[in-house]
C-alpha cells in the first residue's frame, strides 16, 4: 500500500541533470534506504520530494493525489515532514522551547514521548547551540517527527556521528517508524548502516536509479557491484 | 520549581531574550517595574526645571520611539532597517497636512498620522520583508529615499512645503489633548505624553517579545527555512513585526511634529533613519531598552558635542569605539558583565 510517492522526477540545474527519471513509492512501516557515491543526486532528490527544489519534470503523489507543487507548509500540515543533512535547528532556543513551537503548529501530544526516545529529556533547558553536535542531529531529528507525520524524509541523519551515535540514530529511525507506522525515506552515505536498518533500498547513481530492492537482492545485484559497493561488498 | 529571588527572576529574563509564556511570574514582575517606571517618569518635569534640559529629554524620548521600532526588528528578526525615518517622517509630514491643510484638531492629526504611518509601513513590508541581510537594509534605504525625494518635490510644495518644510497652524481653540499649540511646545507640559507614549510601546513590545509570536519570530530569526518545513508561515510574522515596528516609529513622528510645530524634509531623509540606527548600535540590541539609552546618549552627545563642525567625526569615533570594544553595544556589554558576576558567583 503506497502513501508517497515520486514518479518520473527529474531536476535539472541548467544543462545539469542532476536526477533523470527517478521512481520511488514509500510505504507506511517500511524504512527506504537511499544511498549512491558523491553526486548521485540523493539530496536534489530529497529536495524534489520535500519541495525545497521543484522538479523540471515528473510528479509527487501523496495518498495518489499530485501534490507537486504543494508548498513546504502544505506538505508538513499534510503530514510530510524532513530533516535536514547539514543539521537545521534553531540555536538560540532552548531544546525544549523549539520542540514545544513545533508542536503547538503540528498538534503534537506526546511531545515528553519523543523527547524520551531520543533521550533528549534531560537536556530540555539547554540552549541549542550549546548541545553536542550528535545531540543536535537528535533535536533535528525530532523536529521532524513532532505531529505524527505520514512520511518522513530525512536526510542523511547519521552525517558527521561518529560510528556508534550513528548506529544508536539508524536504530532510533528505524524503530520510531516501525511504532509509529511511518513511511520513512532514508538517504544515508553510510552504507552499512543503510543495509542494517532499511527494508527496502534504492541505489541511485549519476541521477539514476540503477537499483531497487531489499537489502539481500541490492547487494547481489551485478550494476550496483559495479558502480559503487566494489568488490569489497 | 525555580528558587531564584524575583529580581533575578526579571534580570535573567531580559538578559537571555525572550522566554515566551514561560514564566507568567516574570512577566508580571516586568509589567510591574514599567508601570513604576513610567510614574516614576511623570515626575520629571518637576525635578528637571531647566527648560533646555527637558527639552533634550523630550527631544530624546520622542526620538526613542524610532529607535525602540529599529530595535524591536533587529532584536527579534535581525533585520537592520534604514527606512524608519520613512514612516517617522510620514507621520509628521501627517499630523501637518491634518491639521494645516484639512482643519483637524491635533489629536485627530495624531492619530491619522499614526495609521498613515503604519499604513506605509505596510506597504513597505510587503516589498521588504522577504530579504535578509544587506537587501534588506538597501531596500528600506531606496524607499525611504523614494519617499524623501517625493516630498521635495515642486508639486508636493502644497502638501508638504518641499525643501522649506512645513509650519503647523491650527485654531487657538484646537487643543492636543487639553494642550494649546503654545503648551505643546512646552517640554515640561508636553513630557506626560511622549513619556507614556514611550514607556507603554516598550511593554507592549516587551509582551509581544515574550509571548508565544515572539517566539515565532525567533524561530524565524535563527532559522527561516526549518520554520517552513515546520508548517509555519514566515511571511505573516515577518511583516506584522515590521508593521508593529513601524507603528511605533509613527507615534514617535507624529509627537515630534506635534511638539516642533515644524517638519522639515531631513526628518524623512537618510541621516534621521542613519542617527536613530547609529544610536540602536551604541546602545544595544540585546535588551529593549539598549536603543533607547542609546538614543538618550546620542541626543545628548550631540548637544555638547556640536562645535566646530566635527558632530559627525565624534558620531563615527564613537561607533567605532561601541562596535571594536562593546560589540553588543553598552547593554551588552552590562549583560556580558552581569553574566561573568553571576557566574562566579556560582
Amino acid at each position: 500500500m503506497t502513501i508517497f510517492e515520486g514518479r518520473g522526477l527529474t531536476v535539472k540545474y541548467g544543462a545539469v541533470v542532476a536526477l533523470e527519471d527517478v521512481d520511488i513509492a514509500l510505504e507506511p512501516g517500511v524504512v527506504h534506504g537511499v544511498i549512491g557515491p558523491n553526486g548521485a543526486g540523493k539530496s536534489t532528490f530529497i529536495d524534489a520530494l520535500s519541495g525545497r527544489k521543484r522538479p523540471s519534470s515528473g510528479r509527487v503523489l501523496l495518498n495518489g493525489g499530485e501534490i507537486t507543487r504543494r508548498s513546504v507548509r502544505w506538505r508538513r500540515g499534510n503530514g510530510i515532514s524532513r530533516s535536514f543533512q547539514r543539521t537545521s535547528v534553531f540555536g538560540s532556543m532552548t531544546v525544549g522551547e523549539q520542540l514545544e513551537m513545533v508542536a503547538r503548529k503540528n498538534d503534537e501530544p506526546d511531545l515528553d514521548g519523543i523527547l524520551g526516545t531520543l533521550g533528549l529529556d534531560e537536556i530540555r533547558d539547554r540552549v541549542c547551540s550549546e548541545i553536542a553536535y550528535g545531540t543536535q542531529r537528535s533535536v533535528d531529528l525530532a523536529i521532524a517527527l513532532i505531529g505524527g507525520p505520514r512520511v518522513v524524509l530525512l536526510d542523511e541523519p547519521c552525517a558527521g556521528l561518529v560510528a556508534d551515535e550513528s548506529v544508536r540514530m539508524l536504530q532510533h529511525v528505524r524503530d520510531l517508524c516501525k511504532e509509529r507506522d511511518v513511511a520513512a525515506l532514508l538517504v544515508e552515505h553510510d552504507v552499512d548502516g543503510v543495509f542494517r536498518t532499511c527494508d527496502v533500498i534504492t541505489v541511485l547513481d549519476l541521477g539514476k536509479v540503477l537499483a531497487t530492492g531489499d537489502p539481500a537482492q541490492v547487494r547481489a545485484d551485478e550494476k550496483v557491484i559495479r558502480a559503487y559497493l566494489g568488490s569489497a561488498a | 520549581m525555580t528558587t531564584t529571588a524575583p529580581l533575578d527572576d526579571i534580570t535573567e529574563s531580559m538578559l537571555e531574550g525572550p522566554a515566551p509564556g514561560r514564566r507568567p511570574r516574570g512577566t508580571l514582575i516586568g509589567l510591574g517595574v514599567g508601570v513604576v517606571v513610567l510614574f516614576a517618569g511623570l515626575a520629571v518635569p518637576y525635578v528637571i526645571t531647566d527648560t533646555y534640559r527637558m527639552s533634550l529629554l523630550l527631544d530624546a524620548t520622542i526620538l526613542s520611539l524610532m529607535a525602540l521600532g529599529i530595535g524591536f526588528l533587529a532584536r527579534h528578526l535581525g533585520q537592520i532597517s534604514l527606512g524608519h525615518g520613512a514612516f517617522f517622517g510620514v507621520a509628521a509630514y501627517g499630523v501637518g497636512v491634518a491639521t494645516t491643510n484639512w482643519g483637524w484638531s491635533p489629536t485627530a492629526a495624531v492619530g491619522f498620522a499614526v495609521l498613515a504611518g503604519t499604513a506605509i509601513s505596510l506597504v513597505m513590508g510587503v516589498l521588504v520583508v522577504r530579504a535578509s541581510g544587506f537587501g534588506f537594509l538597501m531596500l528600506t534605504l531606496a524607499l525611504s529615499q523614494a519617499l524623501y525625494s517625493l516630498s521635495v518635490q515642486t508639486s508636493a510644495r502644497p502638501l508638504t512645503g518641499a525643501h522649506d518644510g512645513k509650519l503647523l497652524s491650527y485654531d487657538r481653540e484646537m487643543t492636543f489633548l487639553g494642550l494649546t499649540q503654545a503648551d505643546v511646545m512646552n517640554p515640561g507640559l508636553f513630557w506626560p505624553f511622549a513619556w507614556i507614549a514611550l514607556t507603554a510601546c516598550a511593554m507592549v513590545l516587551w509582551l509581544v517579545g515574550r509571548s508565544p509570536f515572539g517566539t515565532t519570530l525567533e524561530g524565524i530569526r535563527e532559522n527561516e527555512e526549518r520554520m517552513r518545513f515546520s508548517g509555519y508561515d514566515t511571511f505573516l510574522p515577518r511583516l506584522t513585526a515590521f508593521v508593529l515596528s513601524g507603528a511605533v516609529a509613527s507615534l514617535g513622528g507624529a509627537l515630534f511634529a506635534i511638539n516642533a510645530g515644524y517638519v522639515s524634509p531631513e526628518i524623512l531623509g537618510f541621516t534621521t533613519a542613519g542617527d536613530s540606527l547609529i544610536a540602536a548600535l551604541i546602545g544595544g540590541f540585546g535588551m529593549l531598552a539598549g536603543p533607547v539609552l542609546g538614543t538618550f546618549l546620542f541626543v545628548y552627545a550631540q548637544a555638547n558635542f556640536n562645535f566646530g563642525g566635527n558632530l559627525h567625526l565624534f558620531t563615527g569615533i564613537a561607533l567605532i569605539v561601541v562596535l571594536v570594544f562593546m560589540p553588543g553595544g553598552i547593554t551588552g556589554a552590562f549583560q556580558k558583565l552581569w553574566r561573568r558576576v553571576r557566574r562566579s558567583r556560582r
